[in-house]
């Protein structure tokens, strides 16, 4: 399979996942359980960055829930 | 009709109208009792086996709701750090000396021991702060700025984020982008890559200070599922570009058949190091590509947070990591929250924990414990409980076990039976404290 033809694969994967999105949710009156704040993608901030530094100074990867993080602190 | 039953009809009836009249923000809106101010604070102790590292934190990030879901976030972080690091020189069955980062000094480690380096001492300031703001009916938008200070190491940030809702709020897509320069001025003054440690007071292969960029580029898609079901996907890419060496860390020259440091002449009246030792080399740039995906299911009062991501980089380092919470209330105020973390990674292509010294030296060479091959598991227990609206008392204890192994090709002579790579052990512990203003 050609580069081009694995990017346009690829971008018509994602038009059907979307589309199969459209019939996935809530209405907003639904939203009681979404709005809890344990239910918050990042529940607890401060925890979240907290540990993100300290993977980052100890490991070879970092961020992907968000950015990599800055600063050192890497001994 | 019970007091919780009016609340929960309170809570629908007050986040359909927010999603009705467009005022929900990007991720499920949050119905907790609003403050002009919310603060959330935490102090942690970090701490390594063998009197390694050893952090002690505070850090404190306030939140100010303006109306029309106009929020400003400040961020303050304090580290004193302390105790010893792996300098990268492998141990064997002789003590080791070695010149100091300031190159004022010596050090010396006994036989049988992994070398560290217990010179430093530092104290890190990080503060942040965002703005975010709704742009248009279904966008959000955020611009933010950081900065990061300790004695030898000046970071200073930027990020900017866009996200869309669509399909009624369920599905958003977001896309961020953050720029970092980063000055890095070691004690003593960055040494040139592949020389060798000198005596005391020979400076001479010593650069001063240096720097690096860092561009990120985030792309998100978050998805309601269904009442209790949440999915988020981001693609990530990083690229750094600079000085991308520890200028503290070394690699030894070893000899090809004992696999044993190679001693080093002295100068006669002067200390110095007692085998040859080289600072390492990384090469000036480093691009990494994550994918990260995690969900969040509500189970009858209970709340599973589960997220996976892989990372790929141009220096040959893959890394898969799981992450799980489990959150369990106990009764209406407080809960129990388990903690598993699993990491594992394979090492950098240039990854080298000693050199032989009989063959040319390569292009890039680094035994930083971290850029090898290694495992590690992270076990812990949060418990929280809540002290009135908006307040909440939590704590953590956690474990954190990093096993590594160097690969047979990368061990000189006789080195196979030796414990070369330094695995750690570490303690979290943490107090955080939630209130509003």
């Amino acid at each position: 399979m050609s580069g081009d033809s694995k990017f346009r694969f690829v971008f018509c994967c994602g038009v059907v996942l979307l589309g199969g999105c459209s019939t996935m949710g809530v209405e907003p009156w639904e939203r009681d359980v979404l709005a809890k704040d344990e239910m918050q993608l990042v529940a607890d901030p401060l925890e979240a960055a907290i540990d993100d530094h300290i993977y980052f100074s100890k490991e070879a990867s970092s961020g992907g829930r968000g950015f990599g993080g800055g600063g050192c602190g890497c001994n | 009709m019970s007091r919780d039953n009016n609340k929960s009809i309170a809570v629908s009836l007050a986040t359909a109208s927010c999603a009705l009249l467009g005022t929900t923000p990007s991720s499920p809106v949050s119905a907790q009792e609003q403050h002009t101010w919310d603060f959330d604070t935490a102090l942690l102790y970090y701490g390594e086996n063998d009197d390694r590292v050893e952090d002690i934190s505070l850090n404190v990030l306030a939140r100010r709701n303006f109306l029309d879901d106009r929020i400003l976030t400040l961020g303050l972080t304090v580290d004193s750090l302390t105790g010893a690091t792996p300098i990268g020189a492998i141990p064997f069955d002789g003590p080791q000396t070695f010149t100091t980062p300031s190159g004022l000094q010596t050090r010396t480690r006994p036989a049988n021991e992994i070398p560290l380096d217990d010179t430093f001492l530092d104290t890190r300031y990080a503060i942040s702060a965002s703005w975010q703001q709704p742009f248009g009916r279904m966008n959000s938008i955020s611009a933010g700025l950081t900065a990061s200070g300790e004695y030898d190491y000046f970071h200073l940030g930027g990020n900017f984020e866009i996200s869309h809702d669509f399909n009624k709020r369920n599905s958003t897509v977001s896309l961020a982008f953050a720029f970092a320069r980063d000055e890095i001025d070691p004690v003593g003054g960055a040494p040139v890559p592949l020389s060798r440690m000198l005596d005391v007071g020979d400076l001479s292969n010593r650069l001063g200070d240096d720097n690096k960029d860092v561009i990120d580029i985030v792309a998100g898609f978050t998805q309601v599922i269904n009442r209790n079901w949440l999915v988020q996907v981001n693609y990530s890419f990083s690229d750094s570009s600079g000085y991308l060496n520890d200028p503290y860390k070394i690699v030894g020259l070893v000899d090809p058949v004992s696999g044993d440091p190679v001693p080093r002449t002295p100068t006669p009246g002067v200390d110095g190091p007692s085998h040859e030792y080289l600072f390492e080399s990384r090469p000036d740039g480093r691009t990494k590509h994550s994918l990260y995906a995690q969900t969040k299911v509500y189970l009858g009062g209970q709340v599973l947070d589960a997220s996976y991501r892989f990372m790929t980089d141009d220096w040959d380092i893959d890394s898969h990591t799981v992450d799980l919470h489990y959150r369990w209330p106990l009764g209406s105020d407080s809960y129990l929250e388990p903690h598993l973390r699993y990491y594992t990674q394979t090492h950098a292509d240039f990854y080298r924990p000693s050199l032989d010294a009989s063959l040319p030296l390569p292009a890039y060479a680094s035994a930083d414990y971290r850029l090898g091959e290694f495992d590690a598991l992270t076990v812990g227990l949060k418990y929280g409980w809540r002290t009135g609206p908006g307040g909440e008392w939590s704590a953590r204890l956690e474990f954190y076990k990093a096993d590594g192994s160097v690969p047979g090709n990368l061990l000189i002579g006789n080195q196979g039976g030796r414990e070369i790579y330094p695995d750690l052990d570490a303690v979290i512990a943490q107090i955080s404290y939630r209130f509003g203003l």
